[in-house]
């Protein structure tokens, strides 16, 4: 099934924050991450997720830095800092909101 | 054979293209498709289904660079002080940096030694010691800077270096006599031979290849106009100083000319070459920006000066001034011409620019020859001058020289040559410019007795 645009867009942070602060990743890892955890059924871009990465750096939510992989490439991980715990913090809260009122309007359909 | 490093490198050159994109941005997505096509491989496909696949999924190219672009607005103004993302490149530009403040330190207190021992630049006689000496105070060091960043060997170490110790040693041992003609001419072509020395070492190894040689053509042109942009900096702060100063009645004069200047001209020599050198890649080069401005106007201006020459008759050439400046603008003519060709591609059929460039070729060379003709009846009339000859050898070095050019530019447009053939021709004629100033400013001086 495919989600929406808005949806994924609007997930997109506190899927990367919440994958951050399990640990330390990168681009390419954290989209397979977001794979395996929704069941294939959200497939990220490249040209979403970098763009939305850096700005999440630019809010100082998160930080980057260089590091060689196990095959001596370069890569850049990023890694969550105190104001993006307090971030996933605060978007848990209200996606709990969404959730249970969603929740609620459904079991009534039932 | 599929080429999987080469089509990488195409794929990331197509998203540098694009200009949103920071180069760190470019390494992390070209080190995302390397992981994604390494995982397509280990399942079993092979390179190129795996390139293909994987660029497929990083998605379209463009639409990538606009979400990038939403990101980074400022970036569209290129930054030459990036820091550099992996750490070898950030050591060996805190390493050039390093190297740009201690050469420039040496350089000036070069300058200062020779006051030490009566040759202040106050003393009588001293301007002829640092005219004849100048490159031999800064040069060096540029030459030094850049073996050092090639990793030259010894031998290439030793071969530039001593270069400079026997120019140097010629230059001081001639006797310097009033009044000074052929003094003052070895002083002026000194330079630019020493400048040549350090395109050897500014290439390095393959110093004898056109493309390294070319290189160097565009570093020069790039040098004088980033030059010209430091040198005014320099200037403006030595001023501002001044005046400061000034202003609370302390005289900043003494120290300023004695120190500041000298130290400000050494270092801006250093900055600049560390500048274009660190540049290269980052920032498009300015020379050839400006032959294209300049070259229409230049091939109007000259044509205007022909028809109007021929109408009213008049001789350009009494005085031995205007043929040097006729021999300046040859040079300016020549500037232009190998600046345009210095930024197009040898594949790129001809175009706009190159018939410009042979136009401009074949008038400076109708004006030149009336001023060669004039020269001539010169010597004839006034007997011969080391300054005579040598405005009359320069002429016909760069005749010789643009004539090549032009005749390489028919056989080009006729389509029975490639390209390079031009470029091979200009950077092989670089030894024929490293022979005549070595004879100018070597042999000049025996030849006419130091006269």
């Amino acid at each position: 099934m495919n989600v929406s645009k808005d949806l994924i867009a609007a997930s997109a942070t506190p899927l990367i924050l919440a994958i951050l602060k399990e640990n330390d990743s990168y681009g390419y890892a954290i989209i397979k991450r977001v794979k395996e955890m929704s069941e294939n059924e959200l497939v990220w871009t490249e040209g979403m997720l970098y763009p939305v990465l850096h700005r999440l750096e630019e809010q100082l939510l998160i930080e980057s830095y260089w590091s060689k992989s196990e095959a001596g490439r370069q890569r850049k991980y990023y890694r969550i800092k105190e104001s993006g715990l307090n971030e996933l913090e605060l978007q848990k809260k209200q996606w709990q909101i969404v959730h249970s009122a969603l929740s609620k309007t459904w079991s009534e359909e039932e | 054979m599929f080429d999987l490093e080469l089509q990488i490198h195409l794929w990331s050159d197509h998203l540098r293209a694009h200009g949103n994109l920071k180069e760190a941005d470019i390494i992390e997505l070209e080190s995302h498709l390397r992981e994604e096509i390494d995982d397509l491989i280990s399942a079993g496909l092979t390179a190129d289904e795996s390139f293909l696949i994987s660029v497929k999924r990083l998605g379209n190219l463009d639409a990538i660079s606009h979400e990038f672009a939403k990101v980074n607005t400022e970036n569209l103004w290129k930054h030459l002080f990036i820091d550099p993302v992996d750490s070898t490149a950030k050591k060996e530009s805190r390493r050039d940096i390093a190297l740009v403040v201690i050469f420039a330190l040496l350089a000036g207190t070069l300058v200062k030694i020779p006051g030490l021992f009566g040759l202040g630049f106050d003393n009588p006689g001293a301007e002829h010691f640092y005219l004849r000496n100048i490159s031999l105070f800064i040069l060096p060091f540029v030459a030094a800077f850049f073996l050092i960043k090639r990793k030259s060997n010894r031998k290439t170490w030793s071969t530039i270096m001593a270069t400079f110790i026997i120019a140097a040693l010629i230059i001081n041992i001639y006797p310097s006599l009033a009044p000074y003609n052929t003094e003052i001419l070895s002083s002026l072509h000194l330079p630019l031979l020493l400048w040549l020395i350090v395109g050897v070492a500014y290439i390095g190894r393959e110093w004898q290849s056109s493309q390294g040689r070319m290189n160097f053509i565009r570093f020069t042109g790039e040098m004088v106009v980033y030059g010209v942009l430091v040198s005014a900096g320099v200037l403006v702060l030595g001023l501002f100083t001044l005046a400061i100063f000034e202003a609370i009645q302390i005289d900043a004069e003494k120290f300023m000319g004695n120190y500041y200047f000298v130290y400000g001209a050494c270092a801006a020599v250093l900055i600049t070459a560390y500048l274009v050198e660190a540049k290269k890649s980052i920032v498009e080069n300015f020379a050839p920006i400006l032959a294209k401005i300049f070259s229409p106007l230049f091939l109007a201006i000259m044509v205007t000066f022909l028809v109007v020459m021929i109408i009213t008759g008049k001789s350009p050439f009494m005085e031995r001034e205007f043929l040097i400046a006729f021999d300046l603008m040859l040079a300016l003519v020549l500037g232009l011409v190998l600046y345009v060709i210095s930024s197009r591609s040898n594949q790129q059929p001809p175009n706009y620019f190159d018939y410009l460039n042979l136009a401009l070729i074949l008038i400076a060379f109708v004006i030149d020859g009336v001023a060669l003709s004039a020269i001539l009846f010169r010597l004839s009339a006034f007997g011969i001058t080391p300054n005579k000859i040598a405005a009359l050898g320069e002429n016909l070095v760069l005749l010789v020289n643009l004539g090549g050019l032009a005749w390489l530019y028919v056989v080009y447009f006729k389509r029975k040559c490639d390209f390079i053939k031009l470029e091979k021709w200009q950077t092989g004629y670089l030894y024929v410019y490293f022979i005549w100033t070595a004879i100018v400013a070597f042999i000049f001086p025996i030849l006419f007795g130091f006269y």
